[in-house]
């Protein structure tokens, strides 16, 4: 159980490493392979994939990271008074904020499941990668921000959830 | 009607404390189901907009910055710029906005930096004899000038926005933020000499060297940064990675204080920055596109007409507005916000749009460290251990040369264009 609650952690750190691991490989065949080949008269390497693999890696992290950050509480939040409540007023707007957020998490996933449907038939032009994987990181941050956002609900009393206190 | 909607619910939902990013998307949501418009918009927006190759440098600056500061490469810098520059009356105070100029070269995030040299400099400053207030008016002002030193996130993001080339605007933040850092140091001189704030004995060259040879690895950045896109050998995410690589090498095989856990630690975290701030853009894209749509840049148009006849009145109208902007709501949001609204204005009546986003990065960058609400700020009295109270007075000189120098780079564009110009990027 332990595992499944770290694999988020672990994908989006990977997932860093990973793009910038790629970008590194492109910058290595653009100004160092690809000179030499053409100095020794070969064909030249062929990394055009990489700018597709660093994009789809960048929107995976993207729809990853803010459903984490939901769990994080690093999303920017104005903080005016909500945090000079009574304790009860704090936790019914605490309750609200991840309701809408679950529910926006929700609606994120099912677009994104109904855009997976619809490009599933498409492939990348470099790597021909099904089109669906793309669409996928809105159905997998989707659920992941719900399931965040549902967990953090059932807290309201917890001061680490909440996210009228950022910016204090 | 539509546009009001829409406003209502955001401003609302922004109030009640919900993060920006999910009232502007609940509020986007309600704009498109009252417009009667697909909700698939919203689904496509959010990965279309974030799978952008240029915004792939956001992820490996941070993690280099992360890297680099947690490798303690700040101390080096400090104890560098207090052998230049500490000998002189105030020279301390000095150092802290040299230290500013070449640290937000290698730091990605604005609360990075300020807790990094808050800390850093915090106690030293003390030890001298500066009152707590002036060590965080020094922190809090340098690292506002910062703001316009590359490689900034904020940057990639207003030339994503504004559709302009991220290495054109890196090269122009160079010159404007030196710019910002002469009034400041004035500033300083001014106030060493009322205050009496005292000196260091001057560095001996022994210590000169040794200084710059500790401060070496991080130095070489700027000038990679600087000669990289000058000479148009790479782009800005080609540049992200190299210096993470580089970062990644100097922290394990130099300085050899990160262990392997820490860089995967530190790079999930660069992942949770990455994801809020595209994340943020992508759901700003939708809000802007309905804002779009109803009107409200006719709208601003007809607020901001009585400055269009000339252009620095503009800017400046405009600045005033970022900067308000930038202290209540950070600095991201506001430009994904505000900018795309006014932007097109500004192009209109021949505002050159490297200039414009220099001087809405530079207004951000105030804004941030701006009294009463700053969140940059807050964080800097943090370190000092003050209330916004205790601390307004010693800061008014400050942000008096902030704003100075905002007003010179307005109505100089040549502090901004001249880099990028001369290295071709621009017309």
């Amino acid at each position: 159980m332990r595992f499944v609650l770290m694999l988020p952690r672990i994908i989006l750190g990977s997932l860093v490493l990973f793009a910038i691991g790629v970008m590194l490989y492109g910058v290595l065949m653009r100004y160092v392979v690809l000179p030499v080949t053409d100095w020794l008269n070969l064909d030249p390497p062929d990394f055009f994939w990489v700018e597709e693999v660093g994009e789809m890696a960048l929107a995976w992290l993207t729809l990853l990271g803010a459903a984490i950050a939901v769990k994080e509480r690093s999303h920017f939040a104005l903080s005016l008074f909500v945090h000079r409540l009574p304790r009860g007023g704090q936790a019914v707007v605490h309750v609200a904020h991840n309701l809408i957020i679950a529910a926006f998490g929700g609606l994120t996933a099912w677009l994104g499941y109904q855009l997976v449907l619809l490009n599933i038939t498409l492939t990348t032009p470099a790597l021909e990668i099904n089109m669906g994987w793309l669409y996928g990181c809105a159905v997998a941050g989707g659920i992941l921000m719900l399931l965040y956002a549902l967990d953090a609900a059932r807290r309201p009393h917890d001061p680490d959830h909440s996210f009228a206190d950022v910016r204090e | 009607m539509i546009l009001l909607l829409t406003l209502v619910t955001f401003v609302i939902l922004l109030v009640l404390s919900l993060p920006i990013v999910f009232a502007l998307g609940a509020s986007a949501v309600v704009g498109l189901l009252a417009s009667g418009l697909p909700l698939q918009q919203l689904g496509s927006t959010l990965v279309t907009a974030s799978q952008n190759w240029v915004l792939l440098a956001i992820p490996s600056f941070v993690f280099a910055g992360s890297l680099m500061e947690r490798a303690g490469m700040s101390t080096s810098l400090v104890e560098l710029a207090r052998a230049m520059v500490g000998w002189l009356r105030g020279g301390l105070g000095m150092s802290v906005i040299v230290v500013s100029y070449f640290f937000s070269d290698i730091c990605g995030s604005k609360m990075a930096e300020v807790s990094a040299l808050g800390s850093a400099l915090m106690p030293s400053l003390k030890k001298a004899g500066y009152r707590p207030e002036d060590g965080a008016s020094l922190i809090a002002a340098g690292t506002a000038m910062g703001m316009l030193v590359p490689p900034a996130i904020f940057m990639i993001v207003i030339s994503e926005v504004t559709n302009q080339s991220a290495v054109a605007l890196f090269l122009a933040g160079f010159i404007p933020a030196g710019i910002i850092g002469a009034c400041l140091c004035l500033v300083v001189l001014a106030q060493a000499h009322i205050l009496g704030w005292p000196r260091d004995t001057r560095a001996s060259l022994s210590r000169l060297l040794l200084a710059l040879k500790n401060a070496a690895v991080p130095l070489v950045i700027p000038f990679v940064i600087l000669g990289g896109f000058y000479m148009g050998a790479f782009t800005a995410t080609e540049a992200g990675a190299i210096v993470a690589l580089y970062a990644f090498i100097a922290a394990k095989f130099y300085y050899r204080n990160v262990s392997w856990s820490e860089v995967f630690e530190l790079s999930y975290q660069a992942g949770v920055l990455t994801g809020v701030v595209i994340y943020l853009l992508a759901v700003a894209t939708i809000f802007q596109y309905l804002l779009g749509i109803s009107g409200a840049p006719e709208f601003f148009g007809h607020l901001l007409a009585p400055l269009e006849g000339e252009r620095w009145l503009f800017l400046t109208g405009v600045a005033v507005m970022t900067l308000l902007f930038g202290m209540v709501l950070e600095g991201l949001p506001a430009a994904v916000v505000l900018i795309p609204v006014v932007f097109p204005i500004a192009t209109k009546i021949g505002v050159h749009p490297v200039h414009f986003d220099i001087v809405q990065t530079a207004a951000v960058g105030i804004g941030l460290f701006t009294p009463p609400l700053g969140v940059g700020l807050l964080m800097a009295l943090r370190f000092a251990d003050i209330s916004v109270g205790q601390h307004v007075r010693a800061y008014v000189p400050y942000l008096l040369a902030l704003l100075a120098g905002l007003m010179l780079i307005i109505c100089v564009p040549e502090f901004s264009l001249f880099l990028p110009r001369s290295a071709g990027l621009i017309r």
